[in-house]
């Protein structure tokens, strides 16, 4: 047993996490916001770091190197479709849908895409119209659905989008929660830091346990994504990317309670973060639908507590 | 990364499977029900657990031990707590009681009190809690006097689970009244049949012997009874505590029960509502967040990580809560039967209950939240 991430990943891990901050930061995905051509500068940063070379599908160690480059990618929430870029398909840049409301984060950059249902259904995405970017998810397109292709997408290639989009969920929090646990320390009110106030220490210790906990799940369940059978694997990748988006809601609410009205401004990054994010806590099915997809795993045995 | 608790941890597990099969009943519900048949059975599996160096795999074999590592010792703290714990309250022993004694006792309370827990052939009960002491354990009031023969105590514990079964007891008292609390306190090893202490059981919802009021008048205790050093109480209890909160592996059950009740309902699943079912599914992914944050605190190169250890229990404790709720909506109106005939002869009824005291025993879940604060935000 041994839950540390091994040399070569963490290194990646601590060159994408310069390089972003070098980009800026989450400030990268303020400017894009802005100007989303600056977008393009996601991009070189990405290719900087020989992502665009990485087979996520040949073994583990490159799978883990995709989930540690998501998990730095979210705490900035780069603007870049990184994930579709990472599991792309033919050319076409994969992109798990609800087919009956089909949505693309940046559905705009320029790419070509290929949307599946998270059975594997798969279609040809026209990404335009209807302009539904709000301020959640303010790059988020609609598109168009092809004509269905035969053939499936592969179940791991399910498993392991669902499980780097998780490792980016967890990078967002991780970051959102540190800028938080730095608010209440320097926050005085009532001639004290909100550090002090057990109800503010309780509540911290509540979601740092919460991230915490889902760290060792997306570590798990991407080192059995080499194991088992294939059900299996789909079950833990879908399990890991419920728990992920429920544990976002609970940190992010907490989050945004710690830091006041100040955290619902833009000038904070949880602010970009918490707006950012969303596309990725409701796309392809929302918490609720995946618990509800997972019930078959559960009652057939595929998803179960055990861990080795 | 790896995840695998290794080759003998696998045996260990297998083994152990075979021994509960063959020694311990379908209907088996733990020690603490009124057959005193139970008590027997943990005592005798126990000794069979001994003598196949598995009772205390992770010890050093110096003292009895198998030399394991920490993740042969979890495996055994599953095993057992999946089934109902056949040790009995003897984990205590295994789990802070004798590791205690290994880093703080004497040559001559090492030689004699650890080759009888790793035997498995006596119980211990731990005397720290007071009725005005409960979270606020530096409080104490039992008092040591010291006189020329060494001490005179006095006082009361209360919630001392085991009390009545246990031949020893790790008492906690005042020596040193105005001293901070890390001088204050002192652990002393006392006898149970030594006179100057009465117990009398607790009726409670937990069942026998759980909840016991222990009375102690001119308890008699001298210099060789003292683990480790006068007014060095404080720091071995909360030593202990930590051990203790990992020691209980309440996430196997849950994933035990939960897979029992899903084979004795069969196509019975499929007709559940679907909010259980969808709970039931959240279920098994916090078992095994709870099961890997119990992981980080036992695993780290330095024994059991403090502030790891309360959030491994917060989640572990909450987990108990919402398993016993959910084994209850997946029974229905047969959630309350007890007794042979029950569904899994009432081990749902059984788990609902101890489940409730899961989130205040060992320290509230109040007070492991105060120490993952500590941890995160510094301060007290």
């Amino acid at each position: 047993m041994d839950t540390r991430l091994p040399d070569d990943a963490g290194q990646l891990a601590d060159a994408a996490t310069r390089r972003f901050r070098r980009l800026g930061g989450v400030d990268a995905a303020r400017r894009a916001e802005a100007d989303p051509a600056t977008r393009e500068t996601a991009r070189k940063a990405l290719d900087e770091l020989g992502v665009f070379d990485l087979d996520v599908r040949a073994d583990a160690d490159q799978l883990l190197a995709g989930a540690v480059l998501c998990r730095a990618a979210g705490a900035v929430v780069l603007p870049w479709p990184l994930i579709p870029h990472l599991m792309r398909v033919s050319g076409r840049h994969l992109v798990l849908i609800d087919p009956g409301h089909v949505r693309v984060d940046h559905g705009a950059v320029g790419l070509s895409w290929l949307g599946a249902n998270v059975t594997g259904s798969a279609w040809p995405l026209e990404a335009g119209p209807p302009d539904v970017a709000g301020r959640l998810g303010p790059f988020v397109t609609g598109a168009v659905l092809g004509e269905e292709q035969p053939g499936r997408i592969d179940s791991d290639d399910i498993a392991r989008y669902l499980t780097l989009q998780s490792w980016t969920i967890l990078g967002a929090l991780e970051s959102a929660l540190a800028e938080v646990t730095g608010h209440v320390r320097t926050r005085h009110q009532f001639g004290r830091a909100l550090s002090q106030f057990q109800a503010v220490r309780f509540t911290m210790a509540d979601v740092t346990i919460a991230v915490r906990g889902l760290e060792q799940l997306a570590k798990l369940t991407i080192w059995r994504l080499g194991r088992g059978d294939a059900d299996q694997r789909v079950a833990d990748a879908m399990a890991l990317r419920l728990h992920a988006a429920e544990t976002a809601v609970t940190t992010l609410r907490a989050s945004h309670q710690m830091y006041g009205a100040l955290g619902f401004c833009d000038e904070t990054d949880l602010s970009v973060l918490d707006r950012h994010l969303q596309p990725s806590l409701r796309y392809p099915l929302s918490a609720e639908r995946l618990a509800r997809a997972l019930v078959p795993f559960a009652g057939s045995g595929a998803l179960t507590s055990r861990i080795a | 990364m790896d995840f695998e608790l290794g080759e003998r941890a696998d045996d260990v597990r297998s083994q152990l499977r075979e021994m509960l099969r063959a020694g311990v009943p379908d209907d088996f519900l733990g020690a603490f029900t009124d057959d005193p048949a139970d008590l027997e059975l943990t005592m005798r599996f126990c000794a069979e657990l001994a003598e196949a160096g598995l009772l205390c795999i992770g010890w050093p074999a110096e003292y009895g031990g198998g030399d394991g590592t920490v993740w042969d010792q979890t495996v055994v703290r599953e095993e057992m707590w999946a089934w109902h714990e056949p040790r009995g309250p003897q984990y205590m022993g295994v789990n802070w009681v004798g590791p205690a004694i290994m880093r703080h006792g004497t040559p001559e309370q090492k030689a004699r009190h650890l080759p009888p827990i790793a035997a498995g052939s006596v119980i211990w009960c731990q005397g720290f809690s007071e009725p005005e002491a409960g979270s606020d354990l530096a409080s104490l009031r039992t008092t040591a006097t010291r006189d020329a023969d060494g001490w005179l105590v006095s006082g009361q514990k209360v919630w001392t689970s085991y009390a009545a079964m246990a031949s020893w007891c790790v008492l906690a008292a005042v020596t040193a009244p105005s001293e901070p609390t890390s001088r204050r306190l002192t652990l002393f090893l006392v006898p149970m049949d030594r006179p100057g202490i009465e117990v009398r059981p607790i009726a409670s919802m937990l069942g026998p012997h759980h909840l016991n009021e222990v009375f102690i008048d001119e308890l008699r205790v001298t210099d060789a009874d003292v683990l480790g050093t006068p007014g060095d109480g404080w720091r071995i209890m909360r030593d202990a505590l930590a051990y203790e909160r990992v020691g209980i592996a309440r996430y196997a059950r849950c994933e035990a029960l939960l897979e029992r009740v899903r084979e004795f309902l069969r196509d019975g699943w499929d007709d559940l509502p679907e909010s259980v079912r969808t709970r039931w599914v959240r279920a098994l992914i916090e078992i095994r967040v709870a099961k890997l944050l119990a992981y980080v605190a036992v695993g780290g190169e330095d024994g059991v990580d403090d502030a790891a250890a309360s959030a491994a229990r917060i989640v572990t404790t909450t987990l108990d809560q919402t398993v016993a709720e959910l084994l209850f909506e997946a029974l229905g109106s047969a959630a309350l039967d007890t007794g042979t005939d029950a569904a899994l002869h009432g081990a749902v009824e059984d788990h609902w209950r101890y489940a409730q005291a899961a989130t205040v025993a060992s320290g509230t879940i109040e007070i492991q939240r105060v120490i993952t604060a500590r941890d995160i935000l510094g301060g007290r």
